[in-house]
């Protein structure tokens, strides 16, 4: 099946159409039944060649509309517009349409392909997705093939009409490959350049903050079963990729108690927990790769991780505990004495990296200057704060804790006999009137991992020892696609935190759910899929300044090295010989290849019509004779029906060859003629 | 190396002019550039650099579309100064493997159109030329340009074939008074066969022949059809002398040698001899088609100048004489 030039032409506008619509859609500027409706009209507009002509008579028509679309884009602005990107969306489908159902020329393709584009511009700012990605390379690759195209196309219809220009234009193979050849050459630049161009300036004009999520469990204030709801969601919440692990042993992603805590809680009210306070405020520029401080190192090993935190409407920042320090873009990180950091942009995708220090070990042998247990009476007082708590509690704790050693074994006897006798479950009922742990420890004996956290930080406390809750997130899936954890809502996890005097604050995970639990193997495509897509978010939507720098600094390292090789005492008398063979082998190459240019530059002197004449004869089983002139060759022509016309271009070729004389107009196009003649006839 | 070879050999050899879908692209990548770095946005940093990927390989590949590609000057023999005449050039695309694609020949203010031109083919591109004056000329020259792949940017070599010419001088029909003076003289019959009237030979006959030429005597006398050959017949050869130089009235001087060229077209058709004389000039006398292109290029390369006229060599018995004044 051949596919003429015009009709190829108007499939690549349908396709940069449906991909600019596609992307209308993936950023959120079209809702579904708005995607329908244009996309109707899109496809309609396919066969409305005779409503294009009677538009096209009107001149007129299409000013008038372009005004009117002008004067309500304006209104839309100054009153029902959301956002200036929405009246941008609106006012390019608009034009889309209208010259969708005007367009006659190949600038009609131009412009549309021109159109498709900025819709991809429009949804640049309101979309971070991967898909992004697969609609920018059709893009390119259909819009590579649009252009050229439409450019062979538009040079077509303005040449004059000689014998060349009347020759239809044909859609080679060749051509088409040398379109995606083309393509490809514009992915490599494309990639380089977007890597090298220098990430300088403010972000002045942030056109459409991310739509977040609001996901309970990460606020100042936390109810019990906050974490109910979530618990069955498979929603990506956050990817975190290991990136070092120094001083430590084994691989990192085998940690046992890896979480990523997320906030803290000091004050608990019976039903909810909260932060009672913060404390200090610094400012970290943007930009530089200058790390903020968030605790004290205490010298073991450590976890360095790059996390990719999607908008969860939740300031917080993640990471494995303890969080040494934070290198990040935003403006502001907020620290408070809970250990909390958080961003003051809950609806951004946000990525940083973090350095951590992991627990290990039994920190009972610690006796670190810096985690004294304080004097502070009122430290604590805020540590071991309670409401009023059922006295059968206070007896629980005690009887479990009576004859422990020291509290951090206290600790762990709660710790083990909650996670024994009690049951993990995401059934959660109301308690009604009754007093939430009174009836999680007696009457139900089950809950969530919030019970299971607050009733070892309630019960700590009874016995006076400092504690707190900690909402954060269980480890996730490890992807080894990409050497990540892929965390989903449903790993949203709650344990506690034990002060123990030389070690500081220590993690404690009373909940059966706390141990790692096989992940269910999903399916390998996926895997890499995502691993993609955390690519996509670490080298596109992430790539900033200080990724130059490092990538600069790598490339750097690596040219530095190479040049400082120990220098090798030179033979000058083998390098001469090696010079020697080079320049030699080098001739001989150059030779060859004048050679071979001279071979291929002695183009035959047949003239190109001459030579399709004799193809078409040949099909009639008449080819030339070795050593037959083309006017013997034309006489032996004589008894086929096409006689006449092979004699008018012996004729014709005589003169071109031998009489060194160009055709002209008249003479070319009566060739034309004649081809067409042989070629009919031969066919 | 002297400045002026330097500053030519510095000269680039192609120069490049967006279109006006270049200047929206460029106009585009400057304004998103903008953008992108306004918000911080990597995918407008991506798009930008998109539209700056598709402007560097329009370069390359229009730049690999003029490569290794020839053009032959394909000149006529003969041109005349007032009248159109065709010129073409020989494209060759020299390369081994890669076809050339969307090129123009700018020549003239015209712009010839190759679609494509596969790897060690060629194709001749022909227009109509017109010189106004005889005498040593340039032809106009060719800029190959390119708009290829995109359209985006303009692409021109060097101007190329701007090679010299010789345009003989307007060549007219001689008018009746010429002729009646030229047949006054008596046309010569030559010895060989042609279209006189002298009976030359008679022979049988053969098919297409025409009938008017059967000799019905010798016919019947035979019983074979028997025709009659003719002798050719020749105009009287004739020297032609330009008299006078020519320095005081141009106008009057390229009437002189257009009516001296038209002579002797006229006379060489005729298969007369012809020779020519004047100021600093003298082609001997001779016959055909090479022959006048010698005469035409002496009258075409003629300059009026104060030459004295050397002496008239003998008039040959047989021969006329027609002087032309030069003014």
């Amino acid at each position: 099946m051949t596919v003429s030039a015009s009709s190829a032409l108007a499939i690549a506008v349908y396709l940069l159409v449906a991909d600019g619509l596609a992307a209308l859609f993936l950023g959120g500027l079209l809702g579904g039944a708005g995607l329908m409706l244009a996309a109707a009209a899109v496809a309609a507009s396919w066969w409305q060649a005779p409503l294009r002509r009677r538009i096209g008579a009107r001149p007129w028509l299409g000013t008038a509309i372009v005004v009117v679309a002008a004067g309500a884009v304006v209104l839309e602005v100054v009153t029902v517009a959301a956002s200036m990107l929405d009246a941008f969306t609106h006012l390019l489908l608009f034009l889309l349409l209208v010259k969708l159902y005007t367009r006659r020329t190949s600038r009609d393709a131009r412009d549309l392909a021109f159109l498709a584009f900025f819709m991809l511009v429009a949804v640049a700012p309101a979309t971070t997705s991967v898909v992004f990605l697969a609609l920018f390379v059709v893009f390119l690759v259909v819009g590579t093939w649009l252009l050229m195209l439409r450019h062979l196309v538009a040079e077509t219809e303005g040449a004059p009409p000689s014998l060349e220009a009347r020759r239809p234009f044909g859609l080679g193979r060749d051509l088409f490959a040398l379109s995606l050849a083309a393509s490809a050459a514009t992915i490599a630049i494309t990639t380089v350049l977007f890597l090298v161009i220098p990430r300088v300036g403010q972000a002045a004009l942030p056109l459409r903050p991310h739509v977040s999520r609001l996901v309970s469990g990460f606020s100042e204030r936390v109810e019990l079963g906050a974490f109910g709801e979530i618990e069955a969601d498979s929603t990506v919440v956050m990817r975190v990729h290991l990136e070092a692990w120094r001083g430590g042993q084994g691989r990192p992603e085998a940690l046992p108690a890896l979480r990523w805590r997320g906030i803290a809680f000091d004050a608990f009210d019976g039903r909810a927990w909260t932060v009672s306070r913060s404390t200090l405020r610094l400012t970290l520029r943007r930009e530089l790769p200058v790390a903020f401080p968030v605790h004290r190192y205490y010298g073991g090993p450590v976890l360095t991780q790059e996390i990719f935190l999607e908008p969860i409407g939740s300031e917080m920042i993640f990471g494995a505990a303890r969080l040494l320090r934070l290198h990040g873009r935003s403006d502001v990180v907020t620290l408070d004495d809970l250990g909390n950091v958080a961003v003051p942009v809950p609806s951004a995708r946000l990525n940083y990296t973090v350095d951590s220090e992991p627990e290990t070990g039994d920190p009972r042998g610690l006796n670190l200057a810096d985690a004294r247990l304080p004097s502070d009476p009122r430290w604590l007082a805020r540590y071991t704060q309670l409401p009023p708590v059922a006295p059968r509690v206070v007896a629980l704790a005690q009887g479990i804790t009576a004859g422990a050693a020291d509290p951090y074994e206290a600790a762990l006897r709660l710790s083990g006999w909650l996670g024994r006798e009690l049951k993990y479950t995401r059934v959660l009922e109301s308690p009604g009137a009754e007093d939430p742990l009174e009836d999680f420890l007696f009457v139900r004996r089950a809950g969530n991992c919030e019970y299971f956290a607050a009733a070892l930080a309630v019960m700590l406390r009874t016995q006076g020892i400092p504690a707190r809750v900690v909402n954060g997130f269980q480890r996730g899936e490890w992807n080894p696609y990409g050497d990540y954890f892929i965390v989903r809502l449903r790993d949203a996890h709650s344990w506690v935190e034990v002060f123990v005097d030389g070690a500081g604050w220590v993690s404690l995970d009373p909940s059966p759910r706390g141990v790692p639990e096989p992940t269910a193997v999903a399916a390998r495509a996926m895997l890499w899929l995502d691993a993609l897509r955390l690519s996509w978010y670490r080298y596109v939507v992430s790539w900033s300044l200080h990724d130059q720098l490092a990538a600069a600094e790598t490339v750097r390292r690596a040219v530095w090295t190479r040049s400082a090789l120990p220098r090798v005492a030179l033979d000058w008398r083998a390098v001469l010989r090696a010079a020697m063979i080079v320049a030699v082998l080098g001739s001989a190459v150059v030779a060859l290849g004048r050679r071979r240019r001279s071979a291929v530059g002695r183009v035959t002197d047949i003239p190109r019509f001459y030579a399709r004449a004799l193809r078409a004869l040949a099909r009639r089983g008449l080819t030339p004779g070795a050593g037959e002139t083309a006017r013997e060759l034309a006489g032996r022509a004589q008894s086929t029906p096409v006689a006449g016309a092979f004699g008018r271009l012996t004729a014709a070729y005589e003169r071109v060859r031998f009489g060194g004389v160009a055709l002209t107009a008249d003479e070319a196009a009566a060739v034309d003629g004649c081809l067409a003649e042989l070629e009919r006839g031969s066919r | 190396m002297s400045l002026a070879a330097l500053l030519r050999a510095l000269r680039p050899r192609r120069t490049i002019r967006p279109t006006r879908d270049g200047w929206w692209c460029l106009g585009a990548a400057v304004g998103l550039g903008f953008a992108a770095m306004n918000t911080g946005n990597n995918l407008l940093y991506l798009l930008a650099s998109l539209l700056l990927g598709l402007i560097i390989v329009s370069g390359i590949l229009s730049e690999q579309s003029m490569r290794r590609l020839r053009l032959a000057a394909v000149v006529p023999d003969e041109i005349y100064a007032g009248r159109a005449t065709v010129v073409g050039a020989r494209v060759r695309n020299l390369k081994r493997r890669l076809s050339t694609y969307s090129v123009a020949l700018e020549v003239d203010g015209r712009r010839l159109y190759v679609d494509r031109l596969p790897a060690g083919d060629e194709r001749l591109v022909t227009w109509e030329a017109r010189f106004d004056a005889r005498g040593r000329r340039r032809l106009p020259g060719v800029r190959v340009t390119t708009r290829f792949p995109f359209g985006l940017f303009v692409k021109a070599g060097r101007l190329v074939l701007d090679e010299e010419v010789v345009v003989f001088p307007a060549v007219w029909p001689v008018d009746g008074a010429w002729r009646r003076r030229l047949g006054a003289g008596g046309a010569r019959p030559r010895r060989r066969r042609g279209r006189g009237h002298d009976l030359y030979n008679l022979r049988d006959y053969r098919a297409g022949d025409d009938p008017r030429l059967i000799h019905w005597r010798s016919t019947a006398k035979t019983g074979a059809l028997v025709v009659r050959e003719l002798e050719a017949e020749a105009a009287l050869d004739t020297r032609i002398v330009l008299v006078g130089d020519g320095a005081g009235d141009g106008a009057r001087l390229e009437a002189a040698l257009s009516e001296a060229a038209s002579l002797a077209a006229h006379l060489t058709r005729a298969e007369a001899a012809v020779e020519l004389f004047g100021p600093g000039l003298h082609v001997p006398a001779g016959r055909g088609r090479a022959h006048l292109r010698r005469l035409l290029t002496a009258l075409a390369l003629y300059e009026a100048r104060a030459v004295p006229a050397p002496p008239r060599p003998a008039l040959r018995a047989g021969v006329a004489e027609i002087e032309i004044a030069l003014g």
